[in-house]
């Protein structure tokens, strides 16, 4: 951030003190050292992880935003970067992982997956969007995004930081921050207790309907 | 003797630290090819893309959402190519384009153009068939990557409006295979 950009606007500097005192508001320089400390959580799904990974390595180097250290304990982290398909068996993990970081915490839906669901959006188990559990802060279109698309949403991600008002967020609230309930993977259409019985009825042979006679015996 | 071993490394490190300003002197920070050639085998010097400030131009082929090409006619008019056959629609892998066609006020006919277009980015996957399988080069794929946002409900659905690009825009982006397109159009043009 350059000097003009850490300085509210209309402050009066005397000409003399111009360039080595800066007037700010606690927002500015809170939200500032906030968004360039951001660690993403070690963690990713499906391919958009190896985009993410192409992104940590030293021809893009996260590190430039003070992203550097992709921490693998959510206690560590600010940023869960949801990279890939979100599966139902998935889903629970992902939720605790994200109950378990410290706020403030945002998260980032990279690519088509997990922002909606992508091409798997009406499989039997996939979850349609990971908004359906956690909350997003920014979406990241693309299947996958490159590199540089990731960066882009790291950046959007950075300049919603900067926006944020101390007393409205939700983490300096008085009430208590709610826990989101961990997603139980529900009755599956397959039973596999039941294979042999479901196999002996799909095997079963087709029976026809003999035709009855007026006598009221089988012909 | 001691301690040579982390000299030569310190020295490596050194070397590439200079090497960068001299080579990007001789390239000037307004090239734009040079972000693509940073890291490569033949390049020296620094090895990170700087992203915002240098974008790798992406090569031809590169996919993302796929947009819609107009022409502008009279009045700032814009004449869309596509004449809603609903190919597309049809090849598309996800199913996630959705074509309604224009039709006649008066007589209820239907025209060659569309009411609705609307793609859900949120399941393209950029497979490109749309634009393989178009026949009236009406949609092609675009290079514009920075499509972040907050929110997904209304911006992830593009429509008609938000699709269409002009097509000078597609010349500039695909120069080869725009011209290679032209080539053909003329040659029907001739023919007929």
């Amino acid at each position: 951030m350059t000097v003009n950009g850490i300085n509210i606007p209309n402050a009066s500097i005397p000409p003399d003190l111009q360039h080595q005192v800066a007037v700010t508001t606690l927002d500015k320089i809170y939200n500032w050292s906030r968004s360039n400390s951001l660690w993403p959580m070690m963690f990713g799904l499906a391919c958009c992880a190896i985009e993410m990974i192409c992104t940590a390595a030293s021809r893009y180097d996260l590190s430039r935003f003070g992203m550097e250290v992709m921490r693998p304990s959510p206690r560590q982290a600010d940023v869960m970067i949801v990279s890939g398909t979100v599966t139902k068996k998935m889903i629970p993990q992902i939720v605790r992982l994200y109950n378990q970081m410290a706020e403030p915490k945002y998260v980032i839906a990279m690519g088509a997956c997990a922002s909606g669901g992508g091409p798997f959006k009406e499989g039997y188990n996939v979850v349609p969007g990971v908004d359906k559990f956690i909350p997003v802060d920014v979406y990241i279109a693309g299947c996958p995004p490159t590199p540089q698309s990731l960066l882009h949403g790291l950046i959007t991600l950075q300049k919603k930081i900067e926006k944020e008002h101390i007393p409205t967020t939700r983490w300096y609230k008085k009430e208590d921050v709610v826990e989101i309930p961990i997603p139980v993977l529900g009755p599956d259409l397959f039973d596999p207790r039941k294979s042999e019985l479901i196999s002996l009825e799909t095997h079963k042979p087709i029976l026809v309907e003999e035709p009855v006679t007026e006598s009221g015996d089988a012909a | 003797m001691n301690g040579f071993g982390i000299v030569k490394g310190l020295f490596v490190t050194i070397k590439h630290f200079f090497t960068t300003y001299w080579v990007d002197l001789f390239h000037g920070k307004k090239n734009k090819t040079r972000a693509a050639r940073r890291g490569m085998v033949d390049s020296a010097g620094l090895f990170t893309v700087q992203y915002p400030e240098e974008i790798i131009i992406p090569s031809e082929e590169f996919r993302v959402i796929p947009f819609l090409i107009y022409e502008v006619g009279e009045n700032g008019v814009r004449k869309y190519r596509c004449t809603s056959c609903g190919i597309c629609a049809k090849v598309c892998p996800t199913q996630c384009i959705y074509i309604t066609r224009k039709k006649d006020e008066v007589t209820g006919k239907p025209i060659l153009s569309p009411e609705e277009f609307y793609i859900d980015t949120d399941k393209c996957m950029n497979c490109g068939s749309c634009a393989e399988f178009c026949p009236f080069d009406a949609i092609k794929m675009d290079h514009d990557f920075e499509i972040a946002t907050y929110e997904r409900g209304e911006t992830h659905i593009y429509s008609k409006e938000k699709l269409g690009k002009p097509l000078e825009y597609y010349a500039k982006i695909r120069p080869v295979n725009y011209a290679s397109e032209e080539a053909v159009r003329h040659e029907k043009a001739s023919v007929h």
